[in-house]
């Protein structure tokens, strides 16, 4: 989608060219971290809120490098840390697509259920009901 | 309210990863407060490198690619996560 036909990850393919996944400066597994959020974003309508905090178990993310061309595509980086760096990206001309590299269902608890995912399962549903949209 | 949703993970299931279990939990509680039947399915990344994506992703509702990577089969994995973004099935990516 983004036109990158050699795209790579660098867990898998640390030597190749166009490493559009790339190990972050600062592991982020087992950590917390403060996250703004997007206004008009469905992350935004999913919490409802500006900033949250969410727990992380990465080692890999977005190679900053890419960063312009992810902003002319169809992604929109719809969250980022208190230093700029991108934590999700959504796809705004589709029913429901969000990319986290935190990980909402490590926070779920049954008495509170994260809100990302019952957005997600709300999606579902009307999926179910209404079939595909796009 | 009776509605059975079903989820398509795309993952290699460990079942000692705790990430994997808390998939399935999580999506049980968000089912469970929402009031509906949920029926997640684990999707191995090496049966999506072979024949049709479509035909296999097909009957869910959603598709959530699970962490985990990396992946038994990346090129099995980019095919479902190109399948829910070009024709329109809800996705969630963790």
């Amino acid at each position: 989608m983004l036109g990158i036909e050699d795209a790579e990850h660098e867990e898998s393919s640390p030597s190749a060219p166009t490493l559009l996944v790339s190990k972050l400066s600062d592991s982020l597994v087992g950590k917390t971290q403060t996250i703004k959020i997007l206004p008009g974003s469905l992350l935004h309508r999913a919490y409802g809120r500006d900033e949250v905090t969410e727990q992380f178990a990465c080692n890999f993310g977005l190679n900053p490098q890419f960063r312009d061309k992810i902003e002319k595509s169809q992604l929109k980086i719809t969250s980022v840390d208190l230093d700029g760096e991108v934590r999700v990206v959504e796809v705004f001309d589709h029913p429901f697509y969000v990319a986290t590299l935190f990980l909402p269902q490590i926070s779920s608890k049954p008495e509170s259920p994260h809100p990302l995912i019952v957005a997600y399962l709300k999606a579902a549903l009307a999926f179910r009901t209404f079939g595909n949209k796009k | 309210m009776d509605q059975e949703v079903k989820v398509g993970i795309i993952g290699d299931y460990a079942p000692h990863s705790r990430y994997h279990i808390a998939t399935d939990e999580a999506l049980g509680h968000a089912a469970t407060a929402l009031g509906i039947s949920l029926t997640p399915s684990w999707i191995p990344t090496q049966s999506l490198s072979k024949g049709s994506v479509a035909t296999t992703l097909k009957p869910f509702h959603a598709l959530w690619c699970a962490p985990g990577s990396p992946y038994k089969s990346m090129d099995g994995a980019l095919q479902a996560i190109k399948f829910a973004r070009e024709r329109g099935w809800p996705f969630m990516g963790t």
